[in-house]
């Protein structure tokens, strides 16, 4: 009986595998591909194709693997060649523009009309009043601190009312206090990537923006950043690239009591701990220092920066896969895949209503501070959409080694980035 | 004329060596520079070794420390059970041999054809050959890429065997080791009615060993340490390379750093074994005495 | 016989010539030259990659004209290759004349040369950079042990960087090379050793007259290849110093990498690469000639 039944089955399907044969464009199950990295350690795509297959059983999300560090050379092959995948992720903000301009995405303007409030980062993909891509993630920086080393150096823990000055100011006295101690960890750590400082210059300062060709804004940053290194209260620019530092590595090891970097490291902090990669101590997240007291305390809305992470559709595929592929859009951005996305630490592009579940995991941090610093801030983009975003931030990467390097002052720094924008990039 | 390939003592008698032997005090001295040469040479590689037997840790210190009491021998066990190292390994021996043994036959019998055949436009195309050369892949890359994709070779190993065999490298290197071969010896091959591809088959194979063992190594270490090709190319993880294997287990683990220079002296290896086996032959294939007398 | 062999042979050569061309052309004709080929189209266009190329006409050069970078990167790319070409032809041409001998331990040697060429750049850049380190690499505390008070930043030296680099570039390809030197060396015919030591020449006059002369095939060849590796350096400096710092490493396979793939003006990148090009065919072309008259 059972062995006849499974024959008819396979006859029918057999009959309607025929018959349907040109419709099946019409109908039926689909398969997406999704451009991914690192899929080994990088669980969120997979998290995303199983969420969203759970509630769309017709459709199928299959992954394709891309190399982390040049998944935009190879998405820009794959586009030219015609055989790229059929959704592929907006990994930064500075190659979007090349997606958009080049006419490789599909215009999503109708999911992002049906998409709450609350998802962050949309503003981002919006060009000449259409959106080309949906959010998924939205980080922002923060600071985070080890409350250990805090504790060790009898320094006040961060409260959400720190200027630049102020952080700067407990960096030093950190460093002093746990030399003292018989500690080596300084006070903070700043990673060598030019946002450390820049991504805080152009959000918090007002008026501050990349195409006006004019710098000055990033003066009091880069102050800061060079007073830090020469009072030893962080690792200088050369002695961390030349020592291929790194920042999970300085944070998650305790050689630094203070870092500023994005929501991303939550997850990776939190696995490295579990595995024993990290040192295992009490830490918080805290707000980034903010430029002016205006935007400081738990009243007022701190002001940081990051790109968000979301999704685009490939022009080149059949409307029935774009009609699949706009269903996956609106499921990554909304409150189910959030939801999925914050069960394994990963900070969702509607993220106020994940706070509990990330602080729930294991080993993160349960005070209030953290919640406030997950769900309040004004994330502005670090690379805002134009087509000289790319080489403005390029020259602006030079400035940055060329100060930090000690090669040259700031002022001089400044303008010579400034005449290199106006001759090469904004004059055209 | 295989005996041609067997090297006697008497006929490789080192072209450059002084007359007179060396006393035993400059011999020593001779050893001894020699060594302390090699000991810098040496000294990352060395560094890369050491870093393979630490803990992750223990690693980027500050000072350095030059000599590890407790070698951490479970980091070669860890990358061959955490990595698909034998996937990569058996796709680069096979990509390199393929690719190897296709540049040095096609590169070698197109620079005979440039060497020693006379005909019209062969210098313009031996130009456009060397040409090639001064342009930067990265600009090239994308049109070459759709090219390959209109030939469905992107995703497969053939795609690095098609990027690599058929460079301008090996015609342009076999081409002027062919022409300090003498003109007059092809000739009396000529008179005695043996065909062209019987000369290069014949003669100029067997002549040029020493060459040929140069470009077979370095073709197979070009095609061994490859990265961007490798990196368009070839997609599916189970297509991949040593090198690409081995960057994309750094941008996953890239705080483990021991971990990633015990890959790198994994990597290394072969090529070390292929050099000590092989290196003879670059200075004792033939000795090619009496072509010029 | 008389009166057909002149064309009739030229007729023969030619497709003889070819054949032996053919297995090699065909690859090399659809996967290189047809690519590189259409750079030259694209070097007088606007593209972005993904659609059809927009025709501007000298509209690039001109750009490039007025473009510091262009100019920074291109000074930056002679620097490197005013000392790494002529270091790495001494280091590479001195290390085979040595090991060119059958002396004990001397393959060993031989592998030791060749080491840096092998080893994962990932590697030399992450070694090389911490012996440089400016604070407590080995090669500082050298220095101050010798009685350098003030040693240089290296790396981390906008005046110090490219000297650096050019060190791990020759250290890195001088085995490559030492390898290419000793294939030619296998080509002198010994007895010609032989009649200069009878007639009492020297070391070095037997140098001059002997090794030189028969090595210059070689030494073109390895010349031509030097000029254009070090004028398209890439990878090494990448991963080294990413151009830094500031732009004082900044070189212009490098930049044509920038302007491309990350800011997407592939016609001007292509149009960089075309100049990239004509400097390397243009000393090329003068290596031949200088070459040619040696040798005749």
């Amino acid at each position: 009986m059972k062995r006849s039944l499974a024959a008819v089955t396979a006859l029918l399907l057999g009959i309607t595998g025929c018959s349907s044969g040109g419709d099946a464009e019409e109908s039926g199950p689909v398969t997406l591909t999704l451009a991914g990295w690192s899929l080994a350690t990088t669980p969120e795509f997979k998290t995303l194709a199983d969420g969203f297959k759970s509630s769309h059983p017709d459709i199928t999300v299959e992954l394709k693997e891309y190399d982390a560090a040049n998944y935009d050379t190879q998405m820009i092959a794959d586009l030219a060649a015609g055989k790229a995948p059929d959704v592929y992720v907006q990994k930064n903000l500075k190659n979007f523009f090349t997606y958009q301009d080049g006419k490789q995405l599909v215009d999503v303007s109708d999911v992002a009309g049906k998409l709450g409030p609350k998802v962050g980062g949309l503003s981002a993909y919006q060009v000449d009043g259409k959106t080309w891509a949906i959010p998924y993630r939205a980080d922002s920086w923060v600071l985070y601190y080890n409350k250990a080393l805090f504790d060790k150096a009898g320094v006040k823990h961060p409260d959400g009312s720190w200027t630049w000055a102020e952080y700067a100011t407990a960096a030093k006295e950190l460093t002093t206090k746990l030399k003292a101690s018989g500690d080596k960890a300084l006070g903070t750590y700043q990673h060598t990537w030019q946002s450390t400082a820049q991504g805080f210059a152009l959000a918090q300062t007002a008026g501050a923006s990349l195409e006006t060709g004019d710098y000055a804004f990033l003066k009091p940053y880069y102050e800061t950043a060079l007073d830090l290194q020469t009072a030893g209260a962080q690792v200088s620019l050369g002695d961390a690239t030349t020592n291929s530092l790194t920042y999970q590595a300085q944070f998650g090891k305790q050689s630094a009591a203070m870092m500023v970097m994005g929501t991303w490291y939550i997850a990776t902090l939190l696995n490295q701990q579990a595995k024993g990669d990290a040192d295992t101590f009490e830490w918080g997240i805290a707000p980034a220092p903010q430029l002016t007291k205006a935007t400081t305390g738990t009243s007022a809305t701190p002001v940081t920066f990051a790109d968000p992470t979301g999704l685009g559709i490939n022009p080149k595929i059949s409307e029935k896969k774009i009609a699949a592929a706009k269903e996956f859009l609106a499921y990554a951005a909304g409150a189910d895949a959030a939801k999925a996305l914050a069960g394994i630490g990963v900070t969702p592009a509607d993220s106020s209503s994940v706070a509990d579940t990330i602080f729930s995991l294991k080993g993160a941090p349960g005070d209030e501070l953290s919640k406030f610093t997950f769900t309040t801030h004004d994330t502005k983009p670090e690379n805002p959409v134009s087509k000289y975003t790319a080489p403005l931030q390029n020259i602006l990467k030079d400035l940055h080694t060329e100060v930090l390097s000690g090669t040259t002052p700031i002022d001089a720094a400044i303008t010579k980035a400034q005449d290199r924008a106006k001759n090469e990039v904004l004059s055209k | 004329m295989t005996t041609l390939l067997v090297p006697t003592p008497a006929e490789t008698a080192a072209p450059a060596a002084p007359a007179r032997r060396p006393s035993r005090v400059w011999r020593i001295l001779g050893y001894l520079a020699l060594a302390a040469a090699g000991a810098v040479v040496l000294l990352p590689f060395y560094w890369m070794v050491l870093s393979s037997l630490k803990g992750n840790n223990d690693v980027f210190t500050i000072p350095v420390q030059w000599i590890t009491t407790d070698p951490v021998w479970s980091n070669y066990a860890d990358i061959w059970s955490r990595s698909n190292m034998s996937t990569w390994l058996g796709n680069t021996v096979v990509l390199s041999a393929v690719v190897t043994m296709l540049q040095v036959l096609t590169g070698s019998f197109a620079a005979y054809g440039f060497a020693k055949i006379r005909f019209p436009g062969r210098d313009v195309l031996f130009l456009a050959y060397i040409g090639t050369l001064a342009v930067p892949w990265q600009s090239y890359m994308v049109p070459q890429f759709v090219m390959m994709t209109k030939l469905q070779l992107t995703d497969s190993l053939w795609s690095i065997v098609a990027l690599q065999a058929f460079g301008a490298l090996g015609v342009f290197m076999m081409k002027q080791f062919y022409e300090t071969v003498p003109d007059e010896l092809l000739d009396a091959a000529r008179i005695d009615g043996m065909s062209e591809y019987g000369i290069y088959r014949r003669i100029m194979l067997p002549l040029s060993v020493p060459a040929l063992a140069s470009l077979t190594l370095i073709t197979a270490v070009t095609t061994w340490n490859d990265y961007m090709g490798p990196l368009i190319y070839l997609r599916s993880p189970d297509l991949w390379t040593i090198q690409i294997g081995l960057k994309s287990f750094i941008s996953q683990y890239n705080a483990e750093y021991a971990l990633i220079m015990t890959g790198s002296v994994l990597s290394v290896l072969p090529i070390v074994v292929v050099f000590l086996l092989g290196q003879r032959y670059f200075v004792e294939g033939i000795a090619t005495t009496g072509l010029k007398g | 016989m008389t009166t057909m062999p002149v064309r009739r042979r030229r007729w023969r050569n030619t497709a003889i010539g070819l054949s032996f061309l053919l297995p090699n052309f065909i690859g090399f004709l659809i996967l290189t030259l047809i690519p590189v080929g259409l750079l030259f189209y694209y070097a007088f266009t606007e593209w972005n990659v993904f659609g059809g190329a927009t025709w501007t006409g000298l509209d690039n050069f001109r750009q490039m004209a007025r473009d510091t970078t262009f100019w920074t990167a291109l000074r930056n790319t002679l620097y490197y290759a005013a000392f790494h070409i002529p270091l790495t032809l001494a280091v590479s041409l001195g290390l085979a004349l040595l090991l060119n001998r059958k002396l004990r331990g001397v393959a060993f040697f031989r592998a030791v040369a060749f080491f840096p060429y092998i080893t994962s750049i990932v590697a030399i850049a992450q070694i090389w950079n911490m012996l440089f380190s400016p604070g407590f690499g080995p090669v500082n505390e050298l220095l101050r042990w010798v009685g350098v008070d003030n040693p240089p930043g290296w790396t981390t030296s906008a005046d110090w960087s490219m000297p650096a680099v050019i060190v791990v570039g020759v250290w890195r390809d001088m085995g490559y090379y030492m390898l290419l030197f000793l294939a030619g060396l296998q080509t002198i015919p010994g007895q010609l050793y032989e009649a200069a030591r009878v007639d009492g020449a020297s070391a070095w006059q037997r140098f001059r007259a002997v090794t030189l002369p028969g090595l210059r095939p070689t030494t073109f060849f390895i010349t031509v290849l030097l000029t254009i590796g070090s004028f398209k350096v890439f990878d090494l400096i990448l991963v080294m110093t990413n151009g830094g710092p500031g732009q004082s490493t900044l070189v212009l396979a490098q930049y044509i990498f920038r302007k491309g793939f990350e800011e997407n003006q592939f016609g001007y990148a292509s149009a960089v690469s075309i100049v990239l090009f004509a400097i390397c065919l243009l000393v090329t072309v003068v290596q031949f000639v200088v070459n040619k008259r040696r040798s005749s």
